[in-house]
């Protein structure tokens, strides 16, 4: 009795992703995707649960959506894009009738709040401010320089600047001399500025459940917004000990019970670990589908059961394999972003195809051939995807193609 | 010994290549609909990989059964072979960007499929499916040939050397009978409609040498060497001469009784294709120059032709000498139906046509007009444009708009030389002169030279010399005046039509949809005003004098529609079998279409004369939107039995009509 009941109880997908759609299908779980009005007919079509909802609205209007999907007997929200986060907050916050769920996830959501956060949990973290004017970055940018004691005519030390509330790398720039500062448009402030830090960067994923990580990723960065791969080398691995208390210090440090967490940290030479930043839903970098690639299951269907708090231990324990072990290789992606105003052309090295560890790629000659400014770190237009044993042997490989220019 | 190490690694390429499609099509199969989209990038993607080499196609070839299952082409245009149409298979093909050229050429390897019966489609059998890649062939012949790299010595994008490979391999797996069957039906629906430019049909011709090397059936052989014979070389003297001074040579040497069999041949050649041969027009200038008594036997004019002849003998010598020559060939077939037609008899175009040997060209017109042929072959502008104006005057039907979005002023120019001589003289004079010319609208006068948009941004240059000195002037006059009558309420056409034609328009003038709401609104009206003022049996047996501009909506083979376009009704008869017929007067110059629910308009068989396509009438007014009328003759719209509206509705209802909500 009390079985069939909880089975029909429905889980929301905030946010439009057929991947996700397709995991939770798969799942043989009641759902209901909640996503922008322009999917309705596709959804319709298609026989998937539909709400139309645009996330671009006063958070207030969530009373409305929580009427809506608690008729449809909905019991949990899950998040698959950055500004869907708090959203799923509070949901899941009138779901449990637990208010603090929604506060908690506002932390994830501005980067100025997480970084305190985490600072006050004693979790290391550079030094960082908010800006919201230029004069604030120069005079952070100067005040930085001169606590590392720069002598005129040295090279300043770069900083970073990011806006508080986006995924990724979405408006990610980096500062190294004061007319950088001069390309930021005025409508990009608010932004969070930090020191740069040293060291190698990466990201976890971590799947939580009941406070505690049932599954820890590392995915290790060859070059930030470019390329990565999973698992991380062994020479990133033997620090997972350390990671994994600063995860579980994380996990404590922002009382997050259920979900996934994607946080960035960097190790520095001497093996201190430095907090970046954290995220509460799907990472971007195609982290999930080399995750699937590489262990066989699927991420978001780790992220659904982990989100909901009736998942049983045993559940999670036969649904994830063990960490690194158990991959069946190392999957990388290389992301790719055009040197050229117009795309005439695709030139994909027949070296490349021929190697053993190249998988697939997905570039063609983009539609519209002009290609769109890139913002910060931007949009990537294609990636190529590597599959193969050795990650010394799949760094040097996008070591080598990281600057080719595929697109003419 | 390396030549086969290297084989032996390509094909190793392929067989692995060939292992991942499979699992790609495999895993694309498994997938829901909805996630269909996720898979179909990897499968294309290795489908590319598969088209640039011979053994991949085959690859593909074999697994062509199972893209429909797989859901290849799942949410896509290509979805429904049924609905895949030839003419749009060339275009998809040739497009760079995106993944249309990779799913065209995967849909033409379904097609194969079906064609050959490895895929059994319940809608689609396996005869049409070899009768639509017959047809894709015979529309795409420059990719059927090898290609000849040394010609333009460019390097051709990936996508182009696909498509070339594609079509080798779908040559090499049908009949070239076939095709050379469907080339030649295409040429023969292509010539009856008499166009001016003729650039399409000699393409045609020009590629289809090769395949009657290839082999092909001899009635199919001589259908198209009758139209190679009319358009190179015809007649006993051309047939074997080098080039066109030795055929001169031959002729100096001729006797009388042999120059005028050659004559004869020449006329009726042309006559019989409406293709001229640059023989002829060597002929041509040497009868004008030695014997003029033979210019009416070699373009073979009527009694009417041979008159207008005789009393315009010095204007026609001229006419001959400036402006025949090989380039301008087709002008001696707009001669010939000039004469014929009588109308130098108007003294007022004798006068016209002479002013134009001396006109002063504005310079941006000669830069418009010039072509690198025509400055190799000293042809000299005054001499281009009055082959231009001669061949409108003589083939007022074979005015074609090009690949512009023109087709409105292509009806005018084909409307005046029928009816408006001295007003079209007047305007190519004008605008060749002045770059510009005027038009009243309602009491204003509008300058073309002071108008900066039209309706077309940017005019293909592939038009006669009349349209290319015309069009970009009437299209920019048209769309001032249209913009002019935005805020009535009504279709502006109502006011625009009677004024940019001219008084052979009558005001009278409804559409079907209304302008305020876009809805069809009291469309049985609509039909029965129509049958009342143009059906001989209901309107009181008024005849229609000029042509009328209609509009109508153009449907695909699924009675989808596709656009609005702007044709002429020229007559309405009685076909041989005794129903009514419109004839009809269309400026894409491509008037045999299909425009589904049986309509398909055709261009010969039912008394259509040269350059007129027909339809039945009810056939007709179902896909029509708007028409002038004459509101003092007309007969008694009560007349009009319901069942005929009723039948007109449906068809339109079922067809265009799906698109608007119906008031």
């Amino acid at each position: 009795m009390e079985m069939v009941e909880s089975k029909e109880r429905v889980t929301a997908l905030l946010g439009w992703s057929l991947q996700a759609i397709e995991a939770i299908d798969k799942l043989g779980r009641p759902y209901v995707v909640v996503g922008p009005p322009e999917f309705t007919a596709f959804a319709e079509a298609n026989g998937i649960p539909f709400v139309p909802w645009q996330f671009d609205q006063p958070i207030e209007r969530a009373d409305e959506l929580y009427e809506t999907l608690k008729e449809k007997s909905t019991k949990l929200a899950v998040p698959i894009y950055e500004e869907t986060v708090e959203w799923a907050g509070t949901l899941n916050a009138k779901f449990r009738n637990d208010p603090r769920i929604f506060k908690k996830s506002l932390l994830l959501r501005d980067k100025g709040l997480m970084k305190r956060r985490a600072q006050l949990a004693g979790i290391r973290v550079g030094i960082f401010e908010e800006a919201y004017s230029k004069d604030d970055i120069y005079w952070f940018f100067k005040r930085v320089n001169e606590t590392l004691l720069k002598i005129d005519g040295e090279t300043n030390d770069p900083i970073h600047v990011k806006p508080f509330d986006k995924a990724g790398t979405v408006g990610h720039r980096m500062i190294r001399d004061p007319r950088d500062v001069d390309k930021i448009d005025d409508s990009e402030f608010p932004l969070l500025m930090e020191s740069h830090l040293e060291g190698q960067e990466f990201s976890c994923e971590a799947f939580i459940h009941n406070g505690k990580a049932m599954f820890l990723n590392i995915t290790e960065y060859v070059e930030l917004g470019h390329s990565n791969f999973i698992p991380a080398s062994p020479s990133l691995e033997k620090w997972r000990p350390q990671i994994t208390v600063e995860i579980e210090k994380l996990v404590a440090a922002f009382e997050i019970d259920y979900g996934i967490i994607h946080p960035e940290f960097f190790l520095a030479p001497d093996g201190t670990l430095y907090f970046g930043e954290v995220a509460a839903r799907v990472p971007g970098g195609h982290i999930f589908e080399l995750m699937e690639k590489a262990y066989g299951f699927s991420p978001f269907q780790a992220q659904v059961l982990c989100s909901d708090p009736d998942t049983t231990q045993e559940q999670l324990e036969a649904f994830f394999p063990v960490e690194v072990v158990s991959a069946q290789g190392i999957a990388g992606s290389l992301m790719v972003y055009p040197n050229v105003k117009k795309v005439n052309k695709l030139d994909i090295p027949e070296e490349l195809k021929n190697h053993p560890y190249f998988d697939k790629h997905d570039m063609f000659i983009p539609i519209t051939s002009k290609v769109a400014e890139r913002v910060g770190f931007g949009n990537h237009y294609g990636t190529i995807f590597f599959f193969g044993k050795d990650s010394d042997v799949m760094r040097t490989l996008m070591k080598k193609y990281e600057d080719y220019n595929f697109y003419l | 010994m390396s030549t086969t190490t290297k084989k032996k690694r390509m094909n190793k390429h392929t067989s692995a290549l060939k292992g991942k499609f499979e699992a790609a099509i495999d895993k694309l199969e498994q997938a829901k609909p909805f996630a269909k989209s996720l898979y179909q990038t990897e499968v294309f993607q290795l489908a590319i990989e598969l088209a640039s080499s011979d053994e991949g196609l085959i690859v593909l070839y074999q697994n062509a059964h199972r893209f429909d299952q797989a859901g290849v082409f799942h949410g896509g245009l290509w979805e429904d072979p049924t609905k895949m149409q030839p003419s749009f298979v060339g275009g998809s093909l040739r497009l760079k960007e995106g993944v249309n050229s990779i799913l065209e050429l995967l849909s033409e390897m379904r097609m194969l499929s079906i064609a050959k019966g490895d895929y059994l489609h319940s809608d689609f059998s396996q005869g049409e499916a070899s009768a639509f890649l017959n047809e894709v062939l015979a529309l795409n012949l420059d990719l059927l040939f090898p290609l000849q790299l040394e010609e333009g010595n460019t390097l051709l994008d990936d996508h182009m050397v696909r498509a070339h490979r594609l079509f080798q391999y779908l040559g090499k797996e049908l009949s070239f009978k076939a095709i050379a069957e469907k080339i030649v039906q295409e040429i023969d629906r292509l010539t009856v409609q008499r166009p001016i430019n003729t650039e399409r049909i000699l393409n045609m011709l020009d590629m289809s040498g090769q395949l009657v090397e290839v082999g092909i059936d001899e009635k199919t052989a001589a259908e198209l060497l009758k139209f190679t014979r009319a358009a190179y070389a015809p007649t006993p003297l051309s047939k074997d001469a080098a080039n066109q001074r030795e055929y001169r040579l031959r002729l100096e040497n001729a006797y009388d009784d042999e120059i005028e069999a050659e004559a004869k041949i020449f006329a009726g050649a042309m006559k019989d294709t409406g293709l001229v041969s640059s023989y002829h027009v060597v002929l041509l200038r040497f009868l004008n120059r030695k014997n003029s008594h033979i210019i009416p036997i070699s373009i073979g004019l009527s009694e009417t032709g041979i008159a207008c002849f005789n009393a315009h003998k010095k204007l026609i010598h001229d006419i001959i000498q400036v402006s025949i020559y090989p380039e301008t060939r087709q002008a001696i077939y707009g001669l010939a139906l000039m004469l014929d037609r009588g109308i130098l008899a108007q003294e007022s175009l004798a006068h016209s046509l002479s002013t134009l040997f001396d006109l002063p060209i504005h310079a941006q017109v000669r830069q418009a007009l010039a072509r690198p042929e025509m400055e190799h072959g000293g042809i000299s502008m005054n001499g281009l444009l009055i082959a231009g104006v001669v061949s409108v005057l003589g083939q007022p039907l074979g005015v074609g708009q090009g690949h512009n979005p023109t087709c409105q002023s292509a009806r005018a120019i084909s409307l005046w030389a029928q009816h408006g001589i001295d007003r079209l003289m007047d305007y190519i004079t004008r605008a060749a002169r002045d770059h510009s010319i005027s038009m009243a609208f309602e009491g204003e006068v509008i300058h073309s030279s002071l108008l900066i948009d039209g309706i077309a941004s940017k005019m293909d240059p592939d038009l006669d010399p009349v349209s290319t000195v015309l069009v970009p002037h009437l299209d920019k006059i048209y769309h001032e005046m249209m913009k002019r009558t935005l805020l009535r309420g009504e279709d502006g056409h109502k006011w625009v039509n009677p004024e940019f034609y001219g008084e052979w328009i009558p005001r009278g003038f409804l559409n079907a949809i209304d302008q305020m709401t876009l809805q069809v609104t009291n469309y049985p009206a609509f039909v029965k005003l129509f049958y009342a003022t143009h059906h001989p049996d209901y309107n009181e047996g008024f005849k229609l004098v000029y042509p009328n501009p209609v509009g109508i909506f153009i449907t695909n083979v699924h009675g989808e529609l596709l656009g609005l376009h702007a044709v002429s009704i020229q007559r309405i008869n009685k076909d041989k079998n005794g129903e009514f017929r419109i004839y009809f007067y269309n400026p894409n110059n491509d008037s045999g279409q299909n425009w589904g629910q049986g309509i398909k308009a055709s261009v010969s068989g039912f008394g259509e004369l040269e350059g007129e396509s027909s339809l039945p009438f009810q056939d007709f007014v179902s896909r029509m939107y708007a028409f002038h009328y004459n509101p003092f003759e007309q007969g008694d719209t009560y007349m009009v039995e319901d069942i005929l509206v009723e039948e007109v509705q449906a068809l339109a209802k079922d067809s265009w009509g799906r698109n608007y909500v119906w008031a």
